[in-house]
């Protein structure tokens, strides 16, 4: 972790803006992930056809 | 004047890890990153998924109030309704034609209706009905099929939800049993419906939305609960409402 926040580019500040973003990004992908694998395999909302 | 000299790190006396230890130290990493990931899910699913239906819910129930009041309701001779014909017409001809209240269908996503089940938990309060059953639609409430009639209308209605994740609103889908009442509320008025069967499905079975004769309401969610190996479907009849005695009466 320590190893890939000194390998961001730029001065400490920005490498603190470049991890949070990082973050968010990363946050949010594993969401539309959890949810595609939600709504195919634990529970379709129960349409039929 | 002394000089300062900074030692160079002395890997050379680090002890190497063997294999068998970077092997073992690697699998903890996965099973732990891997339980992080697994957790993630569960709580994404279960609390994430339902506090986005609820929220949503609360704005789609205001949607469907304004949808309410500002829809056209129309009454129609039922001579005019496809597959329905006036009993008395023929007795006497002179008489009245029986009239059907119809509403103008919802926009496409539209939030249209709200549907309540006493026995049902999650839908004591009422949940709202959209119209359609893509994702995104069902991710905000209960989906109406929009090629099926709508509630209270003659057919089948069919309306599709969660069963454990955003909001659930079937989850309890199969405590209900023949002779239940179900509501649906509408720009027409409160449709009552009484159960008259369920049963687990396939879901390709698309003959459950196929049209009846009568008035019904068809639920699907899916089965058994944390899959979408099956469906769980349950048929519910129009007894009461502003149609219920025209309807019933052909």
């Amino acid at each position: 972790m320590k190893r890939w926040f000194e390998a961001l580019p730029g001065p400490t500040p920005v490498k603190v803006v470049l991890a949070v973003v990082a973050v968010v990004v990363g946050l949010v992908a594993l969401f539309f992930v959890y949810d595609w694998i939600g709504t195919s395999l634990l529970d379709t909302g129960g349409t039929v056809g | 004047m002394s000089e300062i000299t900074v030692a160079e790190p002395d890997t050379e006396s680090r002890p190497k890890r063997s294999l068998g230890v970077r092997i073992v130290r690697g699998i903890a990493w996965a099973s732990l990153i891997a339980g992080f990931l697994i957790l993630g899910f569960v709580v994404q699913q279960l609390f994430v998924t339902s506090w986005f239906a609820e929220r949503n819910q609360e704005a789609l129930e205001g949607e469907a109030r304004e949808h309410f009041t500002s829809v056209e309701v129309t009454a129609v001779p039922i001579t005019d309704v496809p597959g329905l014909s006036d009993p008395d017409a023929s007795a006497d001809p002179s008489a009245p034609v029986p009239l059907l209240l119809v509403e103008t269908p919802p926009e496409e996503h539209e939030a249209f209706a709200i549907i309540r089940a006493p026995v049902i938990e999650a839908l004591h309060e009422g949940w709202t009905v959209v119209s359609g059953v893509s994702r995104s639609d069902l991710r905000n409430g209960a989906g109406h099929m929009p090629h099926t009639p709508l509630p209270g209308q003659p057919g089948n209605a069919v309306i599709s939800g969660h069963r454990t994740t955003y909001g659930a609103p079937f989850h309890d889908l199969d405590k209900l049993s023949a002779g239940d009442r179900l509501e649906v509320e509408t720009a027409i008025g409160v449709h009552v419906y009484e159960v008259r069967e369920s049963l687990v499905v396939q879901p390709t079975d698309i003959w459950v939305t196929a049209p009846r004769e009568g008035a019904w309401l068809t639920l699907t969610t899916c089965n058994p609960k944390f899959s979408s190996r099956e469906r769980l479907v349950v048929f519910a009849e129009l007894v009461e409402g502003p149609n219920a005695g025209v309807i019933l009466s052909v």
